[in-house]
């Protein structure tokens, strides 16, 4: 028997938000969910408490200890259980643990390992890939951040470090400076939703400005579809209801194509999405809208309500609050060959800037690092498709990361490729096994094949039912705790994607592997990524000719400059999620000013009172909430949605007329 | 549908007092189904005043589902299921105003049009007339 280390390092995604946690602890560890619940002293010996937050997990849950020098797991009579690489610990009953195991608790997927694992620095930890400001599009070689107050270039000009700026001030720098009564920053979905709501509750296109450097508002949400394999005539992970070109949801994106395919005379086609739509998700497979579809119809609310009048093409470097309670926006129109800045000043502002950068493994971003290969390790949102012609023409062994809805797409753009040449494997490495779903109250969520399922990123309840009232009637540290139950790593329910899983696992084409992961290393024979060792059966090395890692969009708002300047120079809180902190209405209530509200929207607002931010149906919400909280302002040119003036604009929406 | 219990109340109120009497009017009017009678009207009353009671129970199975959802094919099992019951309750117990020699085709007749009626409205009508509905789980209020 080997003897126990004295410290031990655990390392978890936080499951609210993904975020890497790898502390070292000393022997013996308590893990609970109520920190008082945990011993501090065990015999004498002082207790290291980790607090882990979710219901699934039980106050004092688990004790790792050692025990005749070995180290061992101890459930504490847990409601839930504890599962030891997929095997469920007796409830009271201990299990030896060794180097590389795997902990299930709750959410909670903990890796332990003995001694510090990785070299990784702790800037890499969290290691990301930014948006180009210029395009848009992820770069794993951005310019330097820019958008910072304090820059060079004179611009933003230095009365941006005061906390107030005098639009006099503004003008006296001889820039162009354009007012309007509402600006919405991002220019993307999020914008359009809330321009989009504003205009059908009475505002006036040219009151209205969106700073973006697309002109189309799904431009980066499309190419990021495309970048991680959906192309148009794939289906998005969306809700039928869920139509971005129509607040109220009818007619759904379901019985649109119903109806196409019913004129065209392919009636049981028709009749099968209504079925869907009628049935779903219990007797029948989810219906999700077609991208091109859905591109399609925005492409008519663009031209409807006026946006090409609206968007403004530039880069917003910060924003400040103005003397006579207002927000000043300075933002870079800059093109290749000339420099051109602008300010805009608005009473009412709106940030959707999206988000704010990609999430990326960080032993891949030590391989390119170190290699500069930025070809063979790639991630899903990263334009790849070289990896798939490569693969199709002269085959060859791919490695996926992560097992949320990316990886299934991925899986499935394997498969077809696969079509073509014969001669492609492809090897799925998870952190761990999946032996259980979520559990919440008296539910839980389905697992197959270590993917566990939902037909959206959250419960449905979270956009408009029970689960919404309840996360927005709970606490801050409540917030947190159903956030990490009801969230985490999931797919869709899809026959086909089944299908391909169960053909490709019985074939062998297809590999299911487990093991955290302690570096990546270009070898002759190919891509090398060694995973910890396990139980002392030695080193585990996977070859790979391409790594995609798929584990997802994710960031702090501090990622982003512009955000970050705000927040920094406001001292604006954060929630614990590291998000913007906002009101139940989407407010930055801190950012209040005598004239003005500035609100928000999407991926920068999770972690508050809604969970679903990040989704068409949760963009609409936090419009609706907005705008309404902005008609009580009495905000100019607003008048509030009723039923007549609801049906009136739905009528207009039909006949494709102007707000 | 992802209603909360006030959603589910608020909706059947609401629709049963709109679109259930829209229905029932030429019914007891004589002009449509077995004949001038107010007994479609009290039928009608009852349906809502026994629903508020499924309503509980359907919220609590709601809380064994993950997605805490209400698909529309669960609605109709739940609307069949309440059909049944009133039928059962009208013949073998009795119903203050309606008599137990209720004609069944009728009924069922009546009642399959009220059902449709309002499904196909809360699809429909009440997302246009209340654009803030479907996103409060129900509550129009």
């Amino acid at each position: 028997m080997n003897s126990a280390p004295l410290r031990i390092q655990l390392s978890w995604d936080t499951p609210a938000t993904g975020e890497r946690r790898e502390p070292t602890l000393a022997i013996p560890i308590a893990l609970g969910r109520d920190f008082n619940a945990m011993p501090a002293q065990i015999q004498g010996r002082p207790v290291s408490r980790m607090v882990l937050n979710s219901l699934e997990v039980s106050r004092f849950h688990v004790l790792i200890d050692t025990d005749s020098g070995a180290l061992v797991v101890i459930d504490q009579n847990s409601r839930n259980g504890t599962f030891v690489n997929g095997q469920r610990v007796a409830t009271n009953g201990r299990t030896l643990l060794a180097n590389g195991d795997s902990l299930q608790i709750g959410p909670y997927q903990i890796a332990i390992a003995f001694g510090a694992r990785t070299q990784l620095s702790a800037a890499s930890r969290n290691s990301q890939i930014f948006f180009n400001p210029n395009t848009g599009l992820p770069d794993p070689n951005p310019p330097p951040p820019l958008p910072v107050a304090t820059t060079t270039h004179n611009f933003p000009p230095p009365l941006f470090q005061t906390l107030e700026v005098a639009v006099q001030d503004l003008h006296a720098t001889g820039l162009p400076v354009e007012e309007v009564d509402y600006a919405t920053v991002g220019a993307g979905l999020g914008s359009f939703v809330w321009a989009d709501l504003l205009r059908i509750s009475g505002v006036k296109s040219s009151q209205i400005a969106a700073l973006g450097i697309a002109p189309q508002p799904y431009s980066r949400y499309k190419q990021l579809c495309l970048n991680s394999q959906i192309p148009l005539h794939e289906r998005l992970r969306s809700n039928s209801d869920s139509c971005p070109d129509n607040i109220w949801g009818w007619p759904s994106y379901a019985v649109r194509e119903a109806w196409h395919n019913a004129v065209r005379g392919h009636w049981g086609t028709a009749l099968g999405y209504l079925w869907q739509v009628f049935a779903e998700p219990t007797f029948a497979q989810t219906y999700t809208p077609r991208a091109e579809n859905v591109f399609a119809s925005l492409d008519r609310e663009v031209k409807r309500i006026g946006w090409e009048q609206m968007f403004r093409y530039g880069s917003v470097r910060a924003i400040r609050k103005t003397t006579d309670g207002r927000y000043a926006i300075a933002y870079s129109r800059t093109t290749t060959g000339y420099r051109n800045h602008a300010f805009l000043v608005a009473p009412y502002v709106h940030l959707a800037t999206g988000y704010p950068a990609i999430k990326f493994l960080p032993d891949l971003q030590a391989y390119r690092e170190k290699t500069q290969d930025f070809k063979s390790v790639v991630n899903a949102y990263e334009p790849h498709d070289h990896v798939y012609q490569h693969l199709e023409q002269y085959g060859g062994t791919v490695m996926i990361r992560g097992r949320g809805i990316v990886a299934s797409r991925i899986v499935q753009r394997v498969y077809e490729a696969r079509l073509r040449n014969s001669n492609i494997r492809l090897v799925h490495l998870m952190r761990s096994p999946k032996p259980q779903g979520n559990k919440f109250g008296t539910s839980q969520r389905r697992v197959e094949h270590h993917y566990e399922f939902q037909p959206f990123n959250w419960p449905k309840a979270c956009w408009s039912g029970e689960l919404r009232e309840m996360l927005e009637k709970a606490d801050p540290n409540e917030r947190q705790r159903l956030i990490a139950d009801w969230g985490g790593t999931t797919t869709a329910l899809r026959h086909d994607w089944q299908w391909i899983v169960e053909q490709g696992l019985k074939l062998g084409w297809y590999k299911i592997e487990f093991g955290e992961v302690e570096r990546v290393e270009r070898e002759p024979s190919g891509i090398i990524t060694y995973i910890q060792e396990k139980n002392f059966k030695g080193q585990i090395r996977l070859e790979a000719d391409f790594i995609i890692d798929a584990t997802g969009l994710d960031a702090k708002v501090t990622a982003s400059p512009l955000l970050n300047d705000l927040v920094t120079h406001y001292n604006l809180p954060l929630n614990p999620l590291g998000r913007l902190s906002v009101s139940n209405d989407f407010e930055l209530v801190e950012m209040r000013a005598s004239r003005g509200q500035m609100y928000a929207a999407g991926a920068i607002t999770l972690g508050g009172s809604y969970a679903a931010v990040d989704s068409f149906l949760g963009l609409q919400y936090a419009a609706l909430r907005a705008v309404d909280a902005m008609t009580t302002n009495k905000a100019s040119g607003i008048r509030r949605l009723n039923g007549l003036s609801s049906l009136l604009q739905w009528g207009k929406w039909v006949a494709n007329k102007s707000p | 549908m992802t209603p909360t219990l006030f959603g589910r109340w608020q909706t059947r109120l609401l629709l049963l007092a709109t679109v259930g009497v829209l229905i029932t009017l030429p019914f007891s009017l004589g002009i449509i189904g077995p004949g001038a009678s107010s007994e479609f009207f009290w039928i009608l009353g009852y349906i809502a005043l026994f629903g508020f009671i499924w309503d509980i129970l359907y919220n609590y199975l709601q809380k064994f589902r993950w997605d805490r959802d209400w698909p529309g094919a669960f609605q109709l099992f739940a609307g069949i299921w309440e059909a049944i019951f009133m039928a059962c309750v009208v013949k073998f117990l009795g119903l203050p105003n309606v008599p137990r020699e209720l004609p069944l085709n009728g009924f069922i007749f009546h009642y399959s049009l009220v059902w449709l009626g309002v499904y196909i409205a809360s699809q429909t009508l009440m997302r246009i007339l209340f654009p803030r509905w479907r996103f409060k789980g129900g509550q129009w209020l």
